[in-house]
């Protein structure tokens, strides 16, 4: 498979202090990549060096087998879109002036803006002026606007971090259409049932570098001990460990009609976070 | 390099929408034509009366509104979106010139029909204007961006808006202190000499020397604001 996003032994040090440390990883063509991180982890960093917002301290970093650095041309901002904590929108102008004015400049027809609406559930708030909508409200109109040329690479900085559950959810089938229509998605977030749902594989930042990296299941297996979590009938939830030794307790409760449930104890993305950094995700 | 004329039109269409809805910044536009008014009411106005209107249009419209323009932009971070779409700077700035241009343009039109100044040679006096108007479009748009806000660009614009509006008031002082000779070179006092020049009947032969410096510092002007345009682009 096609990487569109290479880095390689990228650095970034703001002052004396280092905001990202010697991080490398791949994305692949058509590839939801989460980066996972606590605030101040390097996240936004990342994405503004692949986006030729910042330049890197030292290390390689390439997108569509183009430096970064000479990412500045119009040919390449077509194919890109970006949503940072600076994306702004004109607080004067109604949703629609806003994205009419993007439709215009990446040449998409405005028959779009229905459809970029719908996928961020605005679609009744068109001629809303910007000034007057909630804060949740704008980062679905930032997303609206991202969406709007469908583009190959897509970087989202945090994209549901302002959003309710029921918004957060219409964002997240809007990203997994455009996914499947083949935009390579860049996700940054520190919410791990997103990132969970979203992406193909993630890596864990922390401190500016990359602790881990990998498919979501897989991480969950290699940090599970094997234990089930068994619910019986008289109310009393036993913890059993793997092997023969749990299996054979387990057979005991089943062969006596006393199981309701059993649940492997996998972990979540954000217990091996804490288990890996010693830290919140927040 | 591609140029879009479709991108540059978007740009402009949407700055008419939000300074028609900018009060704050439209009203400008009436000072010029407050003075415009009041000297008009006087009998046998000279040409650098007139021009003393005409520069005033030039720092305060031209100026003062490109830079809050693009200080606006900057501040609300949607330059930020402009730079990262495929937009390129000469649409961008073009289209960001584009208002404040016709703008500068409608506001001396009145101005001179209040003042009723009627050049002796309006195709030179016209061509002046537009360069100077070019040369006004880059200082603001250079303020716009050197501005972390709107607030502090019309403060930053102030000095720009008293040395461009009312130099020729430091002209007499010139010869009294020669380190202020260099007034002599700004482009309001040229624009006056070309126009005080065209009014004894000099042709566009004879005034090609003032519309050299005032190109000059059109191309002076251009480059320094593309130069901090492509630092804005990236964050430090």
């Amino acid at each position: 498979m096609e990487n569109i996003i290479e880095v390689k032994s990228l650095a970034k040090i703001f002052g004396n202090k280092a905001a990202l440390e010697d991080v490398s990883f791949q994305v692949e063509k058509g590839e939801t990549f989460g980066f996972l991180g606590p605030s101040g982890s390097g996240k936004t960093t990342t994405i503004k060096i692949l986006t030729g917002q910042l330049l890197q301290t030292s290390g390689d970093a390439t997108v569509f087998n183009l430096p970064v650095t000479s990412l500045n041309k119009p040919s390449y901002r077509k194919r890109i879109g970006v949503i940072t904590d600076n994306s702004g929108l004109y607080q004067r102008l109604s949703i629609y002036d806003n994205l009419k004015l993007y439709c215009d400049l990446y040449d998409v027809p405005t028959k779009r803006i229905d459809e970029v609406l719908e996928m961020v559930n605005l679609t009744e708030d068109t001629k809303k002026v910007v000034s007057k909508l909630s804060k949740g409200m704008l980062q679905r109109v930032t997303l609206a606007r991202a969406f709007l040329h469908e583009p190959e690479l897509l970087f989202l900085d945090e994209p549901t971090s302002a959003l309710d559950p029921v918004n957060s959810k219409h964002i997240h089938d809007g990203l997994r259409k455009l996914n499947e229509k083949g935009t390579t998605i860049f996700l940054t977030t520190h919410d791990m049932s997103e990132a969970e749902s979203l992406c193909k594989r993630v890596a864990f930042l922390h401190k500016g570098k990359i602790q881990l990296l990998d498919e979501p299941k897989v991480l969950r297996r290699q940090f599970s001990d094997s234990s089930v979590t068994v619910e019986l009938k008289d109310g009393r939830e036993l913890n059993l460990p793997g092997g023969s030794k749990g299996a054979n307790e387990i057979y005991k409760y089943l062969s006596t009609d006393q199981v309701v449930s059993i649940h492997s104890n996998e972990p979540t993305l954000g217990d091996i976070f804490v288990e890996v950094t010693g830290r919140e995700l927040v | 390099m591609t140029f879009s004329m479709k991108r540059v039109m978007a740009i402009f269409q949407k700055d008419m929408k939000d300074l028609y809805k900018n009060m704050y910044v439209s009203s400008t536009i009436l000072m010029p034509l407050i003075f415009a008014f009041f000297y008009g009411r006087m009998d046998d106005l000279t040409v650098e009366v007139h021009f003393v209107v005409i520069n005033l249009t030039l720092a305060i419209v031209t100026a003062f509104l490109q830079c809050s323009i693009i200080a606006e932009e900057k501040e609300k971070n949607t330059l930020r979106g402009l730079m990262l779409s495929p937009a390129t700077i000469p649409e961008i700035l073009g289209g960001k010139s584009l208002v404040t241009f016709i703008l500068t343009a409608i506001t001396i039109i009145l101005c001179t029909m209040l003042t009723g100044y009627e050049p002796t040679n309006i195709g030179i006096i016209a061509i002046a204007i537009v360069i100077s108007s070019l040369f006004y479009i880059a200082l603001g748009t250079l303020m716009g961006l050197i501005s972390r806000t709107v607030i502090e660009a019309s403060v930053l614009i102030l000095p720009v808006m008293f040395i461009f509006g009312f130099g020729s008031m430091f002209v007499p002082f010139a010869e009294q202190y020669p380190i202020l000779s260099v007034i002599d070179y700004l482009p309001n006092i040229q624009l006056v000499e070309l126009a005080a020049a065209v009014e004894a009947g000099s042709g566009f032969g004879d005034v090609l020397g003032n519309l050299g410096i005032i190109v000059a510092w059109v191309i002076i002007g251009m480059i320094a604001t593309v130069i901090v345009f492509k630092k804005r682009e990236l964050d430090e």
